[in-house]
């Protein structure tokens, strides 16, 4: 199964989930979503993800200058981002043990 | 223009149907992004992040916009574009495919390594475009990019084009769209010039081998409009089958061996070995095996293209039909 189709139904998720314990720029996050093993995520998905979740009102946004780099725009949860990675994140799991459920009693897991 | 401000623009112009405050606030992010890329490691940011337009149309995709803004333009030829997508993947597959048999991951692995190859070629074929439209004798030019028959300025013009070629290269990636445009269009004419080109050496040379001695004195050559040659004897007799040698014993050819036939008016290859090809077109009728008509003389003066032997080249000796 590809990858790439199931993620863009939880891309949203997974952005608010590297968001949780700590604020983070897109390339940052960018990093830790690959480090967690979401390695097929394109650079472009992730910036037009953070882009709907902020006007989704999920999220805050800060400039962070910068001595050595550029200026950085920092994302982080704001309550109402959290409520709904709480939110999605139950039904993340009712999903996934549906599916766990159904893909071992055809013995196919 | 830096590779991060054309990538940056490129996605700008891919983005061009949304309003240009969200536009900007997509690509708020975008050069710091691209910086980073950048630094991280080798290679282009196409290379690393896909195409511009693509980039764009993930962002976009991705970002929701769709339905919110206005869509994007439809493109023209749906078909078209489909048809790309197909040759697109084809070639891939064949690329995937191909590799492996001459020993590379991929068949463009390979032909990236014989850029620095095009890009001498490309000089020297536009060096020779140059000197085609600027020589006037176009059939004198020869394999270098002669103007007036000059030597060294075939060798200036080679040298010069080939390191325009080489500093064009390495700066195509900085360009914008209008030269990228422009050096495309430029790139498909020197093909097709090249093509051209070679089609007309290749003729040539096989014109050699095929004629042994065969001189083509392209426009000075005062036989080239010869169609037939005519053999006469001292006696004034015409010879059949003739054929005609140079001091070097190769055979020299005059003419093409068609024949237009007097009752049908077809043309038809000649069934004669030798000279002449068409002996019913003969200027000059033979007094001893034929009977004088009163109609040879007008006959032998409404054929134009055919001359008696003496005309055919000085050196040669011509020696009626050797046995063979």
């Amino acid at each position: 199964m590809d990858t790439t189709q199931l993620l863009k139904g939880v891309l949203d998720l997974a952005v608010l989930a590297v968001l949780r314990d700590e604020d983070g720029y897109g390339y940052d996050i960018l990093r830790r979503l690959r480090a967690a093993g979401i390695e097929e995520v394109g650079d472009a998905s992730v910036y037009g993800t953070l882009r709907r979740l902020f006007s989704g009102g999920l999220l805050n946004t800060y400039v962070v200058p910068s001595d050595e780099g550029p200026h950085r725009k920092y994302y982080g949860l704001n309550a109402a981002g959290r409520a709904e990675l709480q939110r999605s994140g139950k039904v993340w799991h009712g999903f996934a043990s549906t599916m766990d459920d159904l893909l071992r009693e055809r013995g196919a897991a | 223009m830096t590779e991060i401000d054309a990538y940056v623009d490129g996605v700008r112009q891919a983005l061009s149907g949304l309003s240009a405050e969200v536009r900007d606030e997509l690509l708020e992010d975008l050069p710091e992004h691209l910086a980073e890329v950048r630094a991280e490691g080798s290679g282009t940011l196409v290379e690393r992040l896909g195409t511009p337009e693509a980039y764009a149309a993930e962002l976009r995709a991705t970002a929701g916009l769709v339905g919110d803004f206005p869509e994007p333009p439809k493109p023209r030829y749906p078909e078209l574009i489909e048809a790309r997508d197909n040759i697109l993947e084809i070639l891939r597959k064949v690329d995937v495919r191909v590799g492996p048999v001459i020993g590379y991951e991929k068949a463009g692995d390979f032909l990236r390594l014989l850029r620095p190859a095009w890009w001498v070629a490309r000089g020297y074929l536009a060096a020779m475009a140059i000197a085609f439209l600027l020589q006037a004798n176009r059939g004198n030019m020869g394999l270098l990019p002669r103007i007036g028959d000059s030597d060294l300025v075939a060798l200036v013009l080679l040298a010069g084009c080939v390191t325009l070629s080489i500093i064009l290269a390495r700066r195509s990636p900085d360009l914008t769209r209008t030269p990228r445009y422009a050096l495309r269009a430029g790139t498909a004419f020197l093909i097709i010039f090249a093509l051209a080109g070679f089609q007309t050496a290749d003729s040539h040379a096989r014109n050699e081998n095929g004629g042994a001695n065969y001189v083509d004195y392209s426009g000075s050559n005062p036989y080239s409009n010869i169609s037939d040659v005519f053999v006469y004897d001292g006696q004034g007799r015409l010879v059949n089958d003739a054929r005609l040698f140079d001091q070097e014993g190769n055979p020299i050819r005059l003419g093409d061996n068609h024949c237009d036939d007097p009752i049908t008016g077809e043309s038809g290859r000649s069934v004669h070995l030798g000279y002449p090809y068409c002996p019913v077109n003969a200027p000059f009728t033979d007094p001893n095996t034929r009977t004088p008509q009163p109609s040879a003389s007008t006959s032998a003066s409404a054929t134009p293209t055919a001359t008696p032997t003496p005309t055919a080249p000085s050196s040669p000796a011509v020696s009626p039909s050797p046995s063979r």
